[in-house]
């Protein structure tokens, strides 16, 4: 029987693992490269075995084929095909073997692209990568098997939670946990390093790419969740502080405190305890974030499905930071460096104070996350952290954040002086002083919004002022036209340009955030025909009307919707009805543009004809959204950059020096 | 070795075992133990047939006897472990002592996957299910399955269990708030 063979598919990959924990071992040992070089292939023999195994759960699905017991849980005849294939991961067995899957592709890459390179620490890498294969095909093949069959087959499955059943979760649950599992690859690298005892920049420098991949994953991820949420559950946010949500943001934060910090080892040789403190924390954190998610340990409005392979989480966590610690403090002589900050008004200065920032939020979600169980711990009381208190916390380091964006463009490595300092800094400052005008003028009264604006603005002013000089520098040496300059300079120096599009995503994300200071809520009873004003919107209400789409029936309360005189979009707001589902679901109506969104949700029908819906203006949502594109491209550029070695001439700035 | 007479690295050792502990703590505990706001309150109507015998009953049937509202489902492990348990109950309270009665309520289930697993786990007490919108299992709040409550004589909630409901629950938790009237 087919399901059999991808038994046998897990088996044997569980088996192929251990093989790969043992012989790099050997390998090095007996002085015998062959080993390790077997080691190397095993794991690209591994990775087709998880496919083959993943390749027959998805058959399954696709079969309708409910003697498996995880596609009777997670699937239906009437779903969606598109659907059927994201259900892999919509429950807790099929997205340990979705996340097994992507740690073996991740780790037959590294096996194949680092064949030659890195043979001092490449062995165990392998090793660590197949640890990590052992823990989860262990679970796999036991506990938390997505292939375990089950009799008498039911005639129809359970089918998926509606909620999942969005197009962003073909794509949300696989970035987070293409970011999660990219964390391994430099937390692989940084333990075979310290193994070995080669703490020099060759863990960091290999590891960049997969770095900056696994940020962006995680990055996007984010995003997408964030979309879903606002659209998909219908409470108007698209943020709640959830156990789940910070699960991935933690990560996340350390992660990109983690990106920043290592271009100071890679470029000044600073920071390298520090450094692997960041990676082993941030793999600690990814894995935290999928023990959170599914062991229900804390109370979460994400209840997916919640399993039995929480306390082996716990474990492999647990052990993974005290090895990793242990090897650490084992090394630390060699990590000690003896270069530090030359002045606090330096580039590296900036960068301290920029991961100080980022872990401290990191700190501050972890500590809300876990506080509920602190208090049931201390006191026995049950008690849960709301979103005030993250906001508060987080909400000026995140604003300094912003502001450090710009000022870490301004100064220079080493040291700056004030006098230079003040004449870079007066347009921006000027900029910043025009944002908070803007502000004033646009009607926000609300202090937050304000200095973020301020801070949008001086920091936008510092980047595009950066790429303008740059471009003509460019244009001026080489005579070449303004576009021609720009695309030139930007593929010189593809990982600053990329950097700064990023952090121009970031500002854009900023600046949606402060629309969370004055937004408004407002709930209307609709009659028909009789319109209804809010803000400079008009609303007309047409009537319910019944539209099946998919495998749901939606009820839906049909409002057009005018500005002044013009009829703008026709919202249609709806509760849907899924077959194997007892509570109706809303689909939220959202009209866009790019200073507000109009969000509407139907709170009711009532009996008289009139429908009861809950209206929200969010403003500059849209703004959040352009974060998409801008990290996108700007990961793409910096992903393709490649680190140069210590001994060549690093910067503008230290050739002039040197000079 | 000089690292473990460095302070930093026990205080790294012990906070990531302290994490551990609390998480661990974690496992104990269920975050949706949060008391119901049902309890002390009424409990919510209901009208059902028993699955097999087509027999019907609603709440208001019920009034002057303490009952067990079990709510549960073929498809749920921990129902079959309090399988024995709830039936146990009803034999030596229901049929013996005639203190109480045991009503069991599957919900988002099949009929008939719920009476082959009422006739595999020997469930014989008040078996009903649930209708497809899943009317009561909303007016009951569940966060899942399964999920027990108390109703005293006068048709007051008295408790709730979360999770398996066994002969210790039902002897510690439950016997003494009925019998203290």
């Amino acid at each position: 029987m087919i399901i059999n063979l991808g038994y046998v598919f897990l088996a044997s990959a569980l088996a192929v693992s251990l093989y790969g924990v043992i012989v790099p071992h050997l390998g090095v040992r007996r002085n015998n490269w062959n080993l390790v070089r077997s080691a190397q292939f095993a794991s690209i023999v591994n990775f087709f075995l998880v496919l083959g195994a993943s390749t027959v759960l998805l058959r399954s699905f696709l079969a309708n084929d409910f003697s498996v017991r995880f596609v009777w849980e997670n699937s239906s005849t009437d779903l969606p095909i598109f659907y059927k294939i994201t259900a892999f991961w919509g429950g807790m067995d099929g997205s340990l073997l979705f996340w097994e899957l992507v740690l073996a592709g991740f780790t037959a890459i590294v096996a194949y692209t680092y064949q030659r390179v890195n043979r001092e620490i490449i062995p165990y890498v392998l090793v660590t990568l197949n640890i990590i294969h052992v823990f989860l095909l262990s679970l796999l093949v036991s506990w938390s098997n997505p292939l375990d069959v089950q009799s008498p087959v039911p005639l129809e499955g359970r089918g998926l939670n509606p909620l999942l059943q969005h197009p962003g979760m073909a794509i949300h649950p696989p970035l987070l946990y293409l970011g999660y599992i990219g964390f391994a690859i430099p937390f692989a690298f940084a333990m075979a390093s310290l193994v070995r005892g080669r703490l020099d920049n060759a863990w960091v420098i290999s590891t960049r790419r997969w770095t900056l991949g696994a940020w962006y994953a995680l990055a996007m991820g984010l995003m997408f969740g964030g979309q879903w949420a606002y659209e998909e559950l219908g409470w108007g946010g698209y943020w709640g502080w959830d156990p789940v949500e910070n699960a991935a943001f933690m990560p996340w934060l350390t992660g990109t405190a983690f990106l920043h910090s290592v271009i100071l080892q890679e470029k000044r040789n600073m920071m390298k305890v520090w450094n692997m403190v960041l990676i082993i924390v941030t793999f600690g954190l990814s894995i935290l974030g999928t023990f959170i998610v599914r062991s229900g340990v804390l109370n979460s409005v994400h209840a997916f499905a919640q399993s039995e392979i929480g306390p082996a989480f716990l474990i492999f966590l647990s052990c993974a930071m005290l090895v990793g610690f242990y090897l650490m403090f084992l090394r630390i002589r060699l990590l000690e460096s003896r270069h530090t900050a030359d002045s606090l008004l330096s580039k590296e200065s900036v960068f301290l104070l920029n991961n100080l920032m980022l872990v401290g939020i990191a700190f501050t979600v972890l500590l809300g996350t876990a506080f509920p169980l602190v208090a049931e711990a201390v006191r026995g009381t049950k008690l849960s952290i709301q979103a005030p208190f993250f906001n508060t916390i987080s909400a000026p380091l995140g604003v300094t954040l912003l502001f450090l964006i710009g000022i870490s463009s301004l100064v220079a490595w080493r040291q700056s002086s004030w006098g230079f300092l003040v004449r870079t800094f007066r347009i921006p400052v000027l900029a910043g002083l025009a944002g908070l005008a803007l502000g004033l003028a646009g009607g926000v009264r609300h202090l937050g919004a304000l200095v973020i604006f301020i801070g949008a603005a001086f920091t936008t002013t510092v980047i595009v002022i950066d790429m303008a000089k740059a471009v003509r520098v460019r244009s001026s040496q080489s005579g070449e036209g303004w576009l021609e300059s720009a695309l030139a300079t930007l593929m010189r120096n593809r990982q600053r340009w990329g950097g700064a599009l990023i952090h121009l995503g970031v500002v854009c994300v900023f600046v949606g955030l402060a629309g969370n200071y004055f937004k408004s809520e407002f709930n209307r009873t609709l009659e028909p025909g009789k319109p209804i004003h809010i803000e400079d919107y008009t609303l007309l209400f047409k009537g319910m009307a019944d539209e099946q789409q998919g495998n749901a029936r939606l009820r839906q309360a049909v409002v057009e919707l005018y500005r002044g005189e013009n009829l703008v979009d026709t919202l249609k707001p709806a509760r849907s009805f899924y077959p194997t589902q007892p509570e109706p679901l809303n689909e939220v109506a959202i009209y866009r543009t790019l200073m507000e969104d109009f969000y509407m949700v139907v709170a009711g029908e009532n009996p008289d004809g009139t429908a009861t819906v809950r209206i929200l203006i969010n403003p500059l949502v849209m703004v959040i959204w352009m974060g998409f594109p801008l990290f996108t491209v700007g990961t793409f550029l910096a992903i393709f950059y490649r680190p140069r070695r210590l001994n060549q001439p690093l910067f503008e700035t230290e050739l002039e020096v040197a000079r | 070795m000089a690292m473990l007479t460095s302070w930093k690295f026990w205080a790294v050792m012990l906070g990531i075992v302290a994490l551990t502990g609390l998480f661990a703590f974690g496992f104990t505990k269920d975050p949706k133990l949060v008391p119901s706001p049902l309890v002390n309150r009424p409990a919510p109507a209901f009208s059902i047939t028993e699955m097999n015998t087509g027999q019907a009953l609603s709440s208001s049937d019920l009034k002057g006897k303490p009952y067990i509202l079990n709510f549960w489902a073929s498809w749920c492990v921990p129902c079959r472990q309090e399988a024995a348990h709830l039936e146990a109950a009803y034999q030596k309270y229901e049929r013996q002592q005639g203190v109480l009665r045991v009503i069991g309520i599957a919900i988002q289930d099949a009929p008939e996957a719920a009476r082959d697993f009422a006739k595999r786990y020997g469930k014989t007490y008040f078996l009903a299910v649930d209708n497809k919108a899943g009317d009561i299992a909303l007016n009951y709040g569940l966060y899942g399955v399964p999920e027990t409550f108390l109703v005293d004589a006068e048709g007051i909630i008295r408790f709730k269990n979360v999770g398996a409901t066994t002969t210790e629950v039902i002897e510690r938790d439950m016997l003494p708030l009925i019998r203290k009237k």
